[in-house]
């Protein structure tokens, strides 16, 4: 066999022969990306002429900037109040559903279906659901004598009303991970403990929660993750109004890069959010490297 | 001592009435049915409010059953918007999307997963990486590498990025290096080429999580908004997402049209869901596992 | 310490299977009794119900005096071993040990003595800071048995606890759970599908099959006079040998096999012998003619495997799939001899039987007939 046909038998050539195409799209649109981003972040640009180089000036404006700082702290609000909602959420209802009572897959199909719509379609249907005048939703409160509420037309109610969008949406998703986290429970463990002595409440506070434990540190960390890059349900539901009571970190970056011409400034931006994204995220996997009990 | 002899041929024992009650439905359905309706509510307000006529959809209090089905509303909505156009342009979007996934993805996680090749391991890594990083990093750039390719405001802009993805990579590689090793090494004394092997054992081997990556890609594909959002902006080449958001733009008032064209968008990943439920569900507690 | 009850209990699951039926039993105050039988034949739901965790269908468990169908597992006062042990994985063995006495409020100095102690007795010490996934197999057992212990419950059940311990670990622990037995007194109840445990530790053996108790007794006596086919087959390794015969006036004949049994009513029966029942050179006994297939030298005995004339009978206890006739005209005939002899395969053997160590059966009923007096 000549030289060159078996080089080009060879592993090596086959295997990037295999792997060039995904490669390539994804360092072209994942890895080139990250690195263009961080040049973007020390430039102004308003994407159609040539970028000027600014240096630091973007990362300072970012300190002084009110509407940041704003966006910051709604985006932290959003998440304070979605994380906790929905991971603990998700797991009330998966201990809900863990049983083989008769119709439980029509309760699971129910809980897992609004995974299923996007987030412009749930905006959409909560948009009328929370409609002030005329909305469903009003209408069940007046009836307990509570309400009417403004909704996504209040300030005071909008971004509580987005954690509701936003946790109605995903609640699916955390429940399916916890169904298959006490799945995985062991019936054995279970009866040990009962036999042992242990009540019901020990027995989910001492053995299922700690086992729970790994589902439990992924699923807050994927929805801190998550809650940090909202963005759809603001842009449809309340442009980041009313007044700036919804303004949120991407939805100012998107309006810097795509409206106002300051993509520059925009990619700090993106890159401070990536940095708080990993150091969040360190925090919480070293927090749960603590407290974890991972199976071997 | 004590002996006992059975009667083989003795009737089995009467069985008597168990001696606890039994209740006739369990004491969990006053608790799973509430969580149901909130979840489902929202959907099936949707549809009803999308049958109604506008008079009976602005009326407050609100009409719970309307009095008769406006199909007519249905059709008023393709009529009045491209809603068609931006039917099919979502359809080519996701299924290319789909199916250059399921190709690349197929191919690239092959060979990380079986093909010892220089540089495997620290690419894989950058890989990796990726999925780690929020779309909003990248997007700017992105967007810029779609316009100097000329493809802005086209199908072409939106299927690109989206081509091959990190988490197709990843979930495919894991999935071959859980098969059994042997099956391919004996393809391949038996004369198979690394290709054939990949094709004619591992692939049919490989249903499931190529019907789950294909299930998640589409629903991913198909909701995505923001990509389009930024890439288009000709009403013709919108996807569903994008021109349902003008679309409410127009017709804030009518809003029983509005549920009308949610509704349409939403009916092909339901329908998807009920025939895939299986791998949608089990692509989702594979996601939660790597976590 | 307590005496544990069956009284007419059935358990039937849903479709309607029943995996125990109308079951009867006694188990004295700080007895050791084994359920054993192969898989699916009830024992295990026998053992779960005495803890509670499947609730009777029909009939009585008693624990003490007291009938416990309603009563809870964790106020039942048993303790059991799983057969995976059931291990909390997040805990400390310490912490496993320790955990059904903190649930009981027991106080801290009396966990520490407990546990202590208990660990000492099972040589525990130096892992009390382990997790069960840094423990070998048989260290995890011994913790799964420590935590049912540091209770000291009045029952102690075990569920196939060293079926997933290796050969020679099995044999040490058996002695372990004598031992123990023999300091502790509790009354256990073990099941296991393995008869070599069951007649090694058992002060009592209740043999079942099919959700039915098929024989009660010491597990010599069980040995020696199993009441019906099933038990016959399933006691002693290697099993009985079963030959078809036929009763005549008294007389009974399988192939070449022929002895008198007065009183045996006339029918188709099944003759068994057993494989150490056999004797060389007496041609004043009954004999059956028998050529050699195959010769395993063991050391200790040898076992001879041939066939004889006649057709094969089954138990019911084999673990095979094969159908009710064996296939040819020759019953195969199993037997062992001490390794002084010497076989050859092909050979032709007279092996004659003593009669009252010949064990006949009704071919219908499976059920032993006139029962020889003296093993």
């Amino acid at each position: 066999m000549s030289r060159v046909r078996r080089a080009l038998q060879s592993d090596h050539v086959t295997g990037w022969a295999f792997a060039f195409p995904a490669v390539f799209l994804i360092l072209l649109f994942g890895i080139v990306p990250i690195a263009w981003s961080a040049v973007l972040s020390f430039q102004k640009t308003n994407l159609l002429a040539p970028p000027v180089w600014v240096g630091l000036r973007n990362y300072e404006a970012l300190t002084r900037d009110p509407l940041f700082l704003d966006s910051v702290i709604h985006t932290l609000v959003f998440t304070a109040f979605y994380v906790p909602f929905s991971v603990a959420g998700g797991l009330l209802v998966a201990i809900a559903l863990n049983r083989k009572i008769r119709g439980i897959r029509f309760y699971r199909t129910a809980v897992i279906v609004p995974l299923v719509a996007s987030t412009i379609a749930t905006s959409i249907m909560f948009l009328w659901l929370f409609d002030p005048h005329f909305g469903l939703v009003n209408w069940l409160f007046e009836q307990v004598g509570l309400g009417p509420f403004g909704f996504f037309e209040s300030a005071d109610l909008a971004l509580p009303s987005i954690v509701a969008v936003a946790v109605w949406g995903s609640i699916g998703f955390n429940v399916i991970i916890y169904m298959a986290a006490l799945q995985g429970i062991p019936n054995e463990l279970l009866e040990a403990a009962e036999i042992d002595g242990a009540g019901r409440w020990s027995i989910f506070r001492k053995i299922v929660l700690p086992l729970l434990g790994p589902a439990t540190l992924f699923l807050v960390v994927w929805s801190t993750i998550n809650a940090l890059q909202l963005f759809d349900q603001v842009y449809f539901l309340t442009r980041g109004g009313p007044g700036t009571s919804t303004f949120v970190v991407v939805y100012y970056l998107f309006d810097l890069a795509f409206h106002k011409g300051l993509a520059g400034y925009g990619a700090a931006i993106a890159y401070a959010l990536f940095v708080v994204i990993l150091v969040l995220t360190i925090v919480q996997l070293w927090v749960g490297k603590k407290t974890v009990y991972y199976a071997s | 001592m004590t002996n006992l002899h059975p009667d083989p041929a003795r009737e089995p024992a009467q069985i008597e009435l168990p001696a606890e009650r039994r209740f006739p439905f369990s004491p969990w359905h006053p608790v799973l049915l509430p969580i149901a309706l909130v979840m489902l509510i929202p959907m099936i307000w949707m549809v009803v409010t999308s049958f109604e006529t506008i008079s009976e959809a602005r009326r407050f209090p609100p009409v719970l059953v309307p009095s008769s089905i406006q199909w007519q509303n249905y059709l008023d909505v393709l009529q009045d918007a491209p809603f068609i156009r931006w039917f099919i342009n979502s359809t080519i979007v996701t299924t290319a999307s789909v199916a250059s996934n399921l190709l690349f993805c197929s191919l690239a996680g092959y060979a990380f997963a079986r093909i010892p090749f220089f540089g495997r391991d620290a690419v894989f890594v950058l890989i990796l990486v990726t999925l780690m990083v929020p779309f909003q990093v990248v997007m700017i750039p992105v967007f810029l590498i779609v316009k100097q390719a000329g493809l802005i405001d086209t199908l072409g802009g939106l299927i690109l990025p989206n081509l091959a993805g990190a988490f197709g990579v990843f979930l495919l590689r894991q999935f071959f290096r859980s098969l059994p090793v042997e099956l391919e090494e004996a393809a391949m004394i038996d004369g198979a080429s690394r290709i054939g092997v990949l094709f004619k054992i591992v692939l049919p081997l490989s249903g499931p999580v190529l019907a789950t990556l294909g299930v998640i890609t589409f629903m991913w594909t198909w909701n995505d908004f923001l990509w389009p959002l930024i890439t288009i902006y000709s009403s013709d080449n919108m996807t569903l997402q994008l021109g349902l958001t003008t679309f409410q733009g127009r017709h804030q008032a009518s809003t029983n049209l509005l549920m009308a064209a949610n509704m349409m968008t939403v009916l092909p990943t339901l329908i998807l869901f009920f025939l895939a439920q299986r791998y949608f569900i089990r692509g989702i507690a594979t996601t939660g596992l790597k976590g | 310490m307590a005496r544990v009850a069956f009284d007419h209990v059935t358990k039937v699951f849903a479709a309607d299977s029943v995996a125990v039926d109308d079951l009867s039993l006694e188990v004295d105050d700080g007895e050791f009794m084994i359920l054993v039988g192969p898989s699916g034949c009830g024992k295990t739901t026998a053992l779960r119900m005495i803890a509670g965790l499947e609730k009777a269908t029909a009939g009585r468990i008693r624990i003490g005096d007291a009938v416990v169908n309603q009563v809870p597992p964790r106020d039942r006062d048993i303790a059991m071993v799983f057969q995976n042990y059931a291990l909390y994985p997040h805990m400390t063995v310490y912490d496993n040990l320790a955990f059904g006495l903190r649930e009981r409020k027991t106080p801290k100095a009396e966990v520490q003595r407990r546990v202590r102690e208990v660990s000492e007795m099972l040589s525990l010490a130096e892992l009390l800071k382990r997790r069960p996934a840094q423990l070998s197999g048989g260290q995890r057992q011994r913790v799964a048995m420590g935590r049912a212990l540091v209770r000291e419950p009045k029952v102690f059940l075990l569920d196939e606890p060293l079926s997933n311990l290796d050969a020679k670990l099995r044999v040490q622990m058996r002695a372990e759970l004598k031992r123990l037995h023999g300091q502790l007194g509790i009354t256990t109840i073990y099941v296991t599908h393995d008869q070599v445990e069951a007649m090694t530790l058992g002060d009592r053996i209740a043999v079942m099959s099919a959700g039915r108790l098929q024989q009660l007794g010491a597990p010599q006596d069980v040995y020696d006079h199993p009441v019906n086919l099933f038990v016959a087959g399933f006691i002693g390794s290697p099993p009985m040998n079963l030959v078809r015969g036929r009763a005549d006036g008294g007389r009974v004949v399988a192939g070449t096999f022929e002895m008198q049994r007065p009183g045996t009513p006339d029918g188709e029966v099944v003759v068994g012998v057993r494989p150490e029942a056999f004797v060389l050179g007496r041609e004043d006994l009954p004999v059956i003619e028998v050529v050699i297939e195959v010769v395993e030298p063991l050391g200790d005995e040898i076992i001879v495997h041939g066939t004889a004339e006649g057709s094969a009978a089954r138990s019911g206890a084999e673990e095979d799939d094969l159908p009710p006739i064996a296939s040819g005209s020759r019953a195969p005939i199993t037997a062992r001899f001490d390794p002084t002899a010497r076989f050859q395969p092909g050979q032709r053997l007279r092996l004659g039987v003593e009669p009252d160590r010949v064990h006949v059966f009704d071919a219908r009923s499976g059920l032993a007939l006139a029962a020889p007096a003296a093993g």
